[in-house]
């Protein structure tokens, strides 16, 4: 029978190999495979009416426990060993058409029945999918001969442990792997994969003229130890993190968190251990007395957008930002799309829609509240006041308690816990202006529930353009008790002021008062208006000697200018924890039950001396037993490196992804990863760039495309477009102009006029000038509503959510923006100029000398012959037209020499040929 | 043919080819348990319906040829659209939306039923009702109600289908017209345009199939977002044409190179990267190939195409148009001409219609009327010209902004207003279509009597966008696209076809 059905399959469809390949199994009553024959049946087949999402009949298949559970019917599904009593059975096969499944759809082939009827004898086991299963050490394979005798062939090939798993497969697939690539190939490719830019004509000189062995180790250690380095990396974790230099939606105004960018390029130039950088960056706000540069790490997630825009609802965008936090963290680092579980249970992979909740409430708890401010901030000092800083804190820890001590510090430096403004309520002749609390005359309103606990002193930032006004603060009524009273002084633009309180117990709604007898009658201006308020304790110490300068020191830091303001994460004080509701159907709205912070239960369980909070989850993100952290960068840098993911989908490496090429070597590089190279990233990218894999040529015979058209088995090296930003670090390295300058505020090289055309800001593009034109590209100014157009038309992102993966496409705009964008024109003059000086005088010879200087190896005759056709053509036309020479030339005097107008043209061809913005 | 034309043809459609590999690749994956055979086959065979598949939604993206015409999913009524979007959201109570309860109620206190449970952009307190700021006539055979603001418009109501009980859920700028264009208010979605070019190509490879226009000085507040890709392929993007410099982003040679000068360089380029191809055999550079060529096509086709100035005088009479200045009517009339030439979907945005009443410059009284004016005679015009060129029953014209605003005068931080003006309305407002198999003379849903919500026929933003993708030939529920293991429709689970006003 089983036979007679595969023959009617043949001829039904033409699915020759498929079929044979079934056949053979079910004749060789292979065990049916879960993962690989169940699961993505009922995935395609039946998950969307009896999974996460939908349980029609009160049946799901997502789990076993639910699949074996009661259904609405009271007739069990899939009795385990008995496929002829369980109903699930009986519905795939009936006739009737009301009864029968899938549901209005075609049946299922008696193929896919037999199987569902085989395993379900076989006892209905479920399994655990490869991604969520811990990483357990790998054998290598042995290439050494085995069953076809001695492959000498193989051996000779292999350089490293990632070629016998390559090779393996290659034997498998009858394919040959290929020889090493040129050594100047090599050497570009490793370079750009490395560092980002191009190597030096030294660099490359040298590694062809050493001969020994490690030559190439001694290039790749070189690569990897220069500053260059870090800044490559970061540029693929921006991505990941959607930094961005505005805040997003309307407004889009300027966000200064590049101090974070800079801390990721210290971070992979010290070769930093990714558990230690995933750490810091979810959690360096909970470490043990953070650094500063550990609280810049947690900017990692206020990348989140922020809307400013007039009237929205602060707690729905900050919701928004919690959401887009559990989203990245996932996507980022444990490559599982985890956003559909917002809404209901995974629809097909083991998370249910309440551990969403649970894994929210990590992140619900912190001070950031979608403000303007960006709040929390990290006011970093400048130098002066560091020092005032330094000492300030070495009094503290010597004259106060080590609560007290922290508690000055922190406000110093950050001015949390700070109640916002907004929060107010209750307006009589007051009211929120923008998000700002604004009094008239004779005003009042209400800040609610408002933790005092005994607390003696308020300070608040305000901002008044009158004198004299005063304000009163009444507890429980607008008539209750005065607790403090201030007569606020004119400002200048937003100032900050302390004023004690009567010590109040417990949790109160505050009335403010305000009046000012200098407020005209019948105005409507806003005479005072505020940011937030912080209560506190007295800066302690009172009476020991060094008070008065500490707390001198003190009030002028508070006010200080900082250096630079940083938004970090910063967990809220116990007094204003924020409770985590599932939101049902993924509605903020509509609230459900409170959760608990917890990871899923279908991943390893939270290590036993784990918090309850981001530290806890960094620990739990970072353990050895999770099994996705180690294979989801892995799989990323393998990705980098090679042009494609191990899995393909970075985004996912769960049962919706593209299953995994090679899964054994995804996992050995894993294990060595975390147990051998200490989460070293610098040792493994070195470990696959080392690899014969890596080193091939990417050179392609018309056999191998046909037998393996994308590379999936690495026959050859990876031949891949390089990266928006890559493109235009290349242009500018083979032109002479790329500034070397590392760090600081991101800057504005040339971009057309009239890109940014933002309403309600006055924000406006404004060329940066010196080496700050020439910087590299992840020093670009990245505004969220109109990110820099060059970078965009070669697939860079506009930064708004997390991208685990950027698509490379092929479009004529890119072509028109290397061809005619200016500051590609400028960076051909450039090098036009280094091919008149390096080249000699003869045009084919400069040319040549041209071709080097971007490709690193000679050029072949018949590209130099077009090119200097190309070159003899334009002669003759500049010579015609002196004014499109001059233009050309563009020095800014009559310069009008056919030769250099030609050369320039030639050079503007060059940073366009495919090889030169491909990987080779 | 010459010898070299025929050598690009062949390697165009060995890039092709190979693309299709490619795109089958994937397929291969994710359904290599029912069988390799059939997919593949399916997959190069789209459009020819013998294996009898009834998976209606597959599109194929070709990386070598993304942009290449394709047919819709069904036979639509529309083989383009033309969406004006007057960003910052107009008031429908001083165009379209006729209450003459409202006029009676004018300055009295808002009821505290309308304010309950609401949150507003600026208004705060209790507001003042008020009364419309524009005379209403009811015009044409269909007797639409229309104000004085729009005297062109009056004049070709009978084409136009109103929708007048939208409804919104978001009273912000950005997150709205991100909602109107993506289906979602956050960032990261495609837009409609996206999704119509990733569905049907372009009709005309030397143009973009996506081409975005925008006047009144900025973009809309939303930013390039809303005519964004979203996770579709970037080159299904809007293409923004603009008044100031290349009418397309470096679509002009820089000075000192001439056209001919571009000829022999991409020549060059090619030439080598043909030496390029026989050294590595990799299709992609085929493909960069003929992407070259087809920039070089566009920057020959594009400035002719975005130029108005050789229109005759009557049409520039006609639209009210002056070429060379950034305007609506030139962008109105760039429109038509690109329609014609075959791009798909051509997105305007005119800025300036956040009507608050905080100054002149967004006052009912002035800054609005003046907005009407510079709108009305060439919204008119294209609709007549559409029609004269028989080519209004294959475009669909839609005209609206991202929400309405309130029947209360805006109180800003609880103050009187200089100016008369309104705040911002999610709960309803107007949108009109026309063309493209759209009714005629009709209008669908009603607001209560002071226009504040809807009391029949509502719609929304989803039902917008299904009933535009329906009259292009695609079913909002089946139009898919496969991204972080989801099939994502650029509705959601939401959406109706409206087909009340479907002829």
């Amino acid at each position: 029978m089983k036979i007679k059905i595969s023959k009617k399959l043949l001829l039904l469809s033409s699915t020759l190999l498929t079929a044979l390949i079934v056949t053979t199994s079910l004749i060789g009553h292979k065990k049916v495979d879960y993962n690989t024959e169940v699961k993505p049946l009922f995935n395609k087949k039946c998950i969307s009416c009896h999974g996460g999402v939908k349980k029609e009949s009160g049946f799901s298949l997502l789990f076993r426990s639910e699949a074996l559970g009661k259904t609405e019917s009271g007739k069990p599904a899939i009795i385990p060993g008995d496929p002829d009593k369980s109903e699930m059975i009986r519905r795939i096969t009936t006739n009737d058409p009301e009864d029968r499944m899938p549901y209005k759809h075609d049946p299922l082939s008696d193929k896919e029945i037999d199987m569902l009827k085989q395993w379900i004898k076989e006892g209905a086991q479920w399994g655990d999918h490869w991604a969520y299963v811990k990483i357990k050490p790998v054998a290598v394979p042995d290439i050494s001969g085995g069953f076809f005798g001695s492959d000498a062939s193989g051996r000779k090939w292999v350089k490293n442990e990632v070629d016998n798993f390559i090779y393996a497969k290659l034997k498998e697939e009858k394919l040959t792997p290929s020889a090493q690539a040129e050594k100047a190939t090599l050497a570009r490719r490793v370079s750009l994969d490395i560092t980002g830019l191009p190597p030096t004509a030294e660099m490359v000189k040298k590694f062809e003229n050493d001969n020994q062995p490690e030559a190439y180790e001694r290039l790749v250690e070189n690569l990897l130890a220069s500053p260059q380095y870090g800044e490559r990396w970061t540029a693929m974790w921006l991505d990941l993190a959607r930094y961005a230099d505005s805040k997003g939606y309307e407004k889009d105004g300027y966000r200064s968190i590049w101090r974070y960018r800079d801390w990721l390029i210290n971070a992979f130039n010290s070769d930093m251990p990714y558990d230690r950088f995933l750490t810091e960056q979810l959690a360096g706000d909970l470490m043990p007395n953070p650094t500063n540069e550990q609280l810049i790490a947690t900017a990692f997630s206020r990348n989140s957008m922020n809307n400013d825009e007039g009237g929205t609802d602060n707690e729905e965008f900050r919701t928004s930002e919690v959401i887009d936090r559990v989203n990245t963290t996932w996507e980022t680092m444990l490559g599982t799309t985890f956003a559909c579980v917002q809404c209901h249970s995974h629809p097909y992979d083991p998370f249910k829609h309440e551990e969403y909740y649970k894994f929210m409430a990590f992140f619900n708890n912190t001070r950031d509240e979608d403000v303007p401010g960006d709040y929390p901030v990290l006011r970093e000092f400048k130098e002066e006041d560091q020092k005032k800083f330094d000492f300030l804190k070495k009094w503290l820890l010597e004259n106060a308690s080590n609560e007290q001590a922290h508690e000055m510090m922190t406000f110093a430096k950050t001015w949390q816990p700070a109640i916002y403004s907004y929060h107010a309520d209750n307006f009589i002749n007051s009211q929120l202006s923008e998000v700002y609390l604004a009094f008239r005359k004779d005003a009042s309103c209400r800040l609610p529930e408002v933790p005092l606990n005994s607390r003696s002193q308020l300070t608040f930032r305000y901002t008044s353009g009158i004198a004299d006004g005063k304000w009163e603060i009444h507890i429980d009524s607008i008539n209750g008790r005065t607790i403090g009273t201030s007569i606020l002084p004119l400002t200048k633009g937003w100032s900050i002021h302390t004023i004690s309180i009567t010590p109040t117990e417990g949790v109160h709604d505050l009335y403010f008062t305000y009046t000012n007898p200098h407020a005209k009658k019948g105005t409507q201006d806003n005479l005072a208006v505020f940011d937030w308020f912080s209560f506190s304790s007295a800066f302690p110490g009172k009476g020991t000697s060094g008070y008065d300068s500490a707390y001198a020191y003190y009030t002028h830091l508070i006010v200080a200018d900082a250096k630079q303001q940083t938004p970090i994460m910063m967990e809220n004080p116990k007094e204003m924890f924020r409770p985590t509701h599932l939101f049902i159907r993924g509605s903020w709205l509509n609230k459900g039950p409170e959760e608990q912070p917890d990871v899923p239960h279908s991943l390893n369980p939270m290590p036993a001396n784990a918090p309850k909070n981001r530290l806890g989850l960094a620990m739990w993100l970072t353990s050895k037993d999770n099994p996705l952290t180690a294979r989801t960068m892995v799989n990323r840098i393998w990705e980098q490196l090679m042009g494609k993911g191990i899995v393909e989908t970075l985004e996912d490496l769960g049962t919706q992804g593209i299953p995994p090429t090679h899964q054994q070597l995804l996992d050995w590089l894993s294990w060595k990863f975390i147990y051998e190279d200490k989460w070293s990233i610098k040792k493994l990218v070195k470990r696959i760039v080392m690899s014969a894999t890596y080193r091939q040529t990417s050179v392609v015979s018309d056999e191998m495309l046909k037998k393996d058209p994308f590379n999936k088995f690495y026959a050859r090296g990876p031949r891949v477009r390089l990266t928006a930003e890559q493109i235009r670090d290349q242009a500018l390295a083979v032109s002479g102009l790329l500034s070397h300058k590392m760090f600081g505020k991101s800057v504005m090289p040339y971009q057309p006029r009239g890109i940014w055309r933002s309403p309600y800001d006055g924000n406006v593009w404004e060329k940066s000038t010196g080496e700050d034109q020439y910087r590299r590209a992840i020093y670009t100014y990245w505004k969220r509503t109109s990110p820099y157009p060059t970078m965009l038309s070669f697939d860079a992102t506009a930064r708004e959510v997390c991208l685990a993966r950027r698509i490379a496409t092929n479009t004529p705009l890119q072509a028109l923006a290397t061809l005619n964008d200016n500051a590609f024109l400028e960076m051909a003059r450039h090098l036009a100029t280094r091919m008149e000086k390096e080249g000699g005088n003869d045009a084919a010879m400069q040319i040549s000398k041209g071709y080097e200087m971007t490709m690193f190896h000679p050029v072949s005759r018949e590209k130099l012959e077009a090119l200097l056709k190309l070159y003899n053509k334009a002669v003759i036309a500049f010579e015609k037209d002196k004014d499109k020479a001059c233009e050309m030339i563009n020095r800014g005097n009559d310069n009008t020499d056919p030769g250099k107008a030609a050369l320039i043209l030639v050079a503007n061809a060059m940073l366009n040929l495919d090889e030169f913005i491909t990987k080779n | 043919m010459t010898k070299k034309e025929l050598n690009n043809h062949r390697l165009f459609s060995e890039a092709n080819h190979e693309a299709l590999h490619f795109v089958t690749r994937r397929h291969f994956l994710k359904d290599s348990v029912t069988g390799l055979g059939a997919m593949a086959l399916g997959s190069l065979l789209a459009g020819c319906d013998w294996l009898g598949s009834k998976d209606k939604s597959a599109i194929v993206f070709d990386s070598a040829n993304p942009l290449a015409g394709k047919p819709p999913l069904f036979p639509g009524r529309a083989k383009s659209v033309i969406y004006l979007h007057m960003a910052g959201a107009p008031s429908q109570l001083e165009l379209f939306d006729y209450k003459p309860d409202l006029i009676k109620l004018d300055g009295q206190d808002c009821p505290q039923s309308l304010l309950e449970g609401k949150r507003f952009a600026f208004i705060r307190g209790v507001p003042k009702m008020l009364g419309p700021y524009a005379h209403f006539a009811q015009r044409g055979q269909s007797g639409a109600w229309i104000s004085e603001h729009l005297p062109h418009l009056t004049t070709v109501v009978d084409e136009l289908s109103f929708l007048k009980a939208v409804k919104t859920d978001q009273f912000n700028h950005a997150p709205a017209q991100l909602l109107m264009h993506t289906g979602s208010a956050r960032l990261g979605r495609p837009s409609i345009g996206a999704w119509a070019s990733y569905g049907l190509g372009t009709e005309n490879s030397n143009l973009p199939a996506f081409v975005v226009l925008t006047s009144g000085g900025r973009n809309p507040d939303a930013g390039k977002s809303v005519w964004g890709s979203g996770f579709l392929p970037s080159v299904y993007q809007g293409v923004q044409c603009r008044s100031e410099g290349d009418p397309v982003l470096f679509i002009n040679n820089p000075e000192g190179i001439s056209n001919d000068m571009r000829k022999a360089s991409i020549d060059a380029i090619n030439e080598v990267n043909q030496r390029s191809y026989k050294e590595f055999k990799d299709p992609e550079i085929l493909s960069r190939i003929s992407q070259y060529e087809m920039a070089y096509k566009m920057q020959m086709s594009v400035p002719e195409a975005m130029d108005i100035s050789d229109e005759p005088a009557y049409i520039h009479e006609m639209y009210g148009t002056h070429p060379g200045k950034e305007s609506f009517a030139n962008n109105a009339l760039l429109a038509r001409k690109l329609v014609e030439k075959g791009v798909r979907y051509v997105q305007l945005f005119d800025w300036g219609w956040d009507s608050h009443g905080t100054s002149a410059g967004d006052s009912l009284e002035i800054s609005f009327v003046n907005k009407c004016r510079s709108v009305d005679r060439a919204t008119t015009a294209l609709l007549l010209d559409l029609k004269q060129r028989g080519l209004l029953d294959e475009t669909l014209v839609v005209w609206g902004g991202e929400f309405g605003r309130t029947p209360m005068q805006e109180n800003r931080e609880g103050k009187v207003q200089a100016y008369k003006g309104r705040d911002h309305h999610a709960e309803a407002f107007t949108i009109w279509m026309a063309g493209g198999g759209i009714k005629k003379g009709t209008s669908y849903g009603e607001t209560d009597p002071v226009g504040y919500s809807a009391i029949s026929g509502q719609v929304s933003p989803y039902d917008i966008q299904s009933t535009i993708l329906n009259q292009l030939g695609f079913n909002h529920e089946t139009f898919t696209y496969e991204f972080q293991g989801r099939n994502f429709k650029l509705t959601d689970v939401y959406g109706r076809v409206i087909n009340e006003i479907i002829a």
